[in-house]
């Protein structure tokens, strides 16, 4: 049985071995060395795009239409349903996407990464590559980083676009409070491309924490299939609480002194 | 040759519905079994609710604070403090904390943290062939494993959203201090905007969550199979599910719960 402390020890026990682990996947792709197996990475994102890309495209569809509901009902609660494209632009671009990128990534992908890693652990795949002279962490970590960060700020991005799409199905055809075109100006004019640069940063920081973090809990799993189900739930626990310290980090560096808006001095 | 194309073209789908019905079935079965006597289940229950309580209370109090602060904290406050209306951000909260992010953080986390563990658990007795063991002694799993886990997780998503409620409108507060403001005018709005039917809602509608969550854990656990990849991957298809089908569900709950009750959408 766990006790009560259990929970953020482990987090914080974990925590510094991730990111020594992160660093050196990350080193290995910077300088250079994963690039012997750039075949390896192309099929990664591939993997990614094929198995991941609808899940995580639906999820982010479901939460454009809350964004609309609750934009269109609040600003109608304060008398000013006109306005219901400033929340949803807001919630969109700013929170709601990354936020849900975040979790159905740390859902789809990370425990799918523990998953297959640490099966491999367990049937000693992983000391094979090793005696056969190819470097494991190579060859499984930063090729999957890799493949990710080639993958991933395409579905992102086509995952904005959805969930604008479904604001503004929400937002216009469900509530129905404010015409296409007014919905429209008011929707656009609160958003530039810096927001969706700084909204990508965002998502791009959560993808590859997500990706280290599943492939750190993989990497070091052991003790059987029980060993491998137990990762896999930890490495939840881990990506949940990181998820939104990015989030919240990232909010705070680029909207925290400036809220980006045209209007106001 | 035809019919064999459209037969392979077809798997997903038929996939798709025979999980769904599966589903449902083991939702019916639990509910039954919940009701009908006898109730050997005590100790396991309050184990269970122990155990998610353990696992889940250090996550959701730092995901609500920083979600809240982070998103309709600092953001609406910062578009507010534009229009000198800072003390509207408790209003704000309303709509926030209480109605959107407080279930939905709650259902994240306990589908993360403890849903996860659920099905880790039973993957791994179903691997072992332990669920065969106790079927041949004559014990339920149902009864025994899936109707604690169940009863577990909806009091205590429950609960959980409370909390998560009181942590979201302490990091309203905390945004509200960031800006220099006072407190009165944030306390104002939030209570003469909340209502009943907003608090009720929030909390039942969490409560189903933790159904959700738990049926489909419950099932991905049990029906594990192939070794030690089979386990990971069956934890990994159970978070998936789960959080698509309470993202899902909370969608057309808001929808249906603001289109029907407009004393939430009257100016205070």
């Amino acid at each position: 049985m766990i006790g009560w402390l259990d929970v953020p020890r482990d987090w914080l026990d974990s925590f510094g071995e991730v990111v020594g682990f992160g660093t050196r996947v990350a080193g290995l792709v910077f300088s250079g060395r994963v690039f012997r197996f750039f075949g390896e990475g192309l099929r990664q994102a591939g993997i990614l795009i094929f198995g991941s890309a609808i899940v995580i495209w639906a999820f982010v569809l479901i939460l454009g239409l809350q964004c609309g509901i609750q934009g269109a009902y609040f600003n109608r609660s304060i008398g000013a349903p006109s306005l219901a494209g400033l929340f949803s632009a807001y919630c969109d671009l700013r929170e709601g996407v990354p936020y849900a990128f975040g979790y159905i990534l740390a859902a789809k992908v990370g425990t799918g990464i523990v998953a297959e890693l640490g099966a491999m652990r367990i049937s000693d795949e992983i000391d094979a590559l090793e005696v056969m002279g190819i470097q494991p962490v190579t060859f499984l970590a930063a090729t999957r980083l890799l493949g990710a960060w080639i993958a991933i700020p395409f579905i992102y991005l086509v995952g904005i676009a959805l969930a604008y799409l479904a604001s503004y199905i929400a937002v216009v055809q469900q509530v129905g409070d404010v015409s296409s075109g007014g919905y429209s100006l008011i929707f656009w004019m609160y958003q530039s491309p810096p927001d969706v640069f700084f909204s990508l940063i965002k998502g791009m920081v959560m993808a590859t924490v997500i990706v280290l973090v599943g492939c750190y809990y993989g990497y070091t799993a052991s003790g059987g299939p029980v060993g491998v189900g137990t990762a896999t739930a930890k490495s939840m626990v881990v990506n949940i609480i990181l998820v939104h310290i990015i989030g919240m980090l990232g909010t705070v560096v680029f909207w925290g002194s400036n809220p980006r808006a045209p209007i106001g001095g | 040759m035809a019919g064999e194309a459209v037969a392979r073209g077809a798997r997903p789908v038929t996939e798709f519905f025979v999980q769904v019905g599966n589903l449902v079935l083991l939702t019916a079965r639990t509910l039954l079994s919940a009701v009908r006597p006898p109730y050997p289940f005590g100790e396991e229950l309050v184990d269970q609710l122990l155990f998610v309580l353990k696992l889940s209370w250090f996550p959701l109090i730092v995901s609500t604070f920083a979600l809240n602060l982070g998103a309709p904290g600092l953001q609406a406050a910062g578009v507010l403090s534009l229009f000198g209306a800072l003390d509207r951000l408790g209003g704000f909260f309303v709509l926030t904390a209480i109605r959107w992010i407080g279930p939905l953080v709650t259902a994240v986390v306990v589908a993360g943290v403890a849903g996860t563990a659920i099905t880790a658990d039973l993957g791994a007795r179903k691997i072992r062939e332990e669920l065969d063991a106790l079927q041949v002694l004559g014990v339920d799993p149902i009864k025994n494993l899936v109707v604690p886990r169940f009863l577990a997780l909806i009091m205590i998503t429950g609960l959980l959203d409370i909390s998560a409620i009181v942590f979201g409108l302490s990091a309203g507060i905390a945004a509200e201090l960031l800006y220099h403001q006072s407190l009165g005018g944030f306390f104002a709005t939030l209570f003469s905007n909340a209502t009943v039917v907003d608090l009720l809602a929030s909390v039942l509608m969490c409560t189903m969550f933790g159904a959700i969550i738990a049926v489909v854990c419950c099932y991905k656990g049990m029906t594990a199979s192939g070794g030690a990849a089979g386990v990971g991957r069956a934890v990994n298809q159970a978070v998936v599910i789960a959080l698509v089908a309470v993202f899902f569900f909370q969608f057309v709950v808001t929808s249906v719960l603001l289109a029907t009750n407009p004393e939430l959408q009257s100016i205070r």
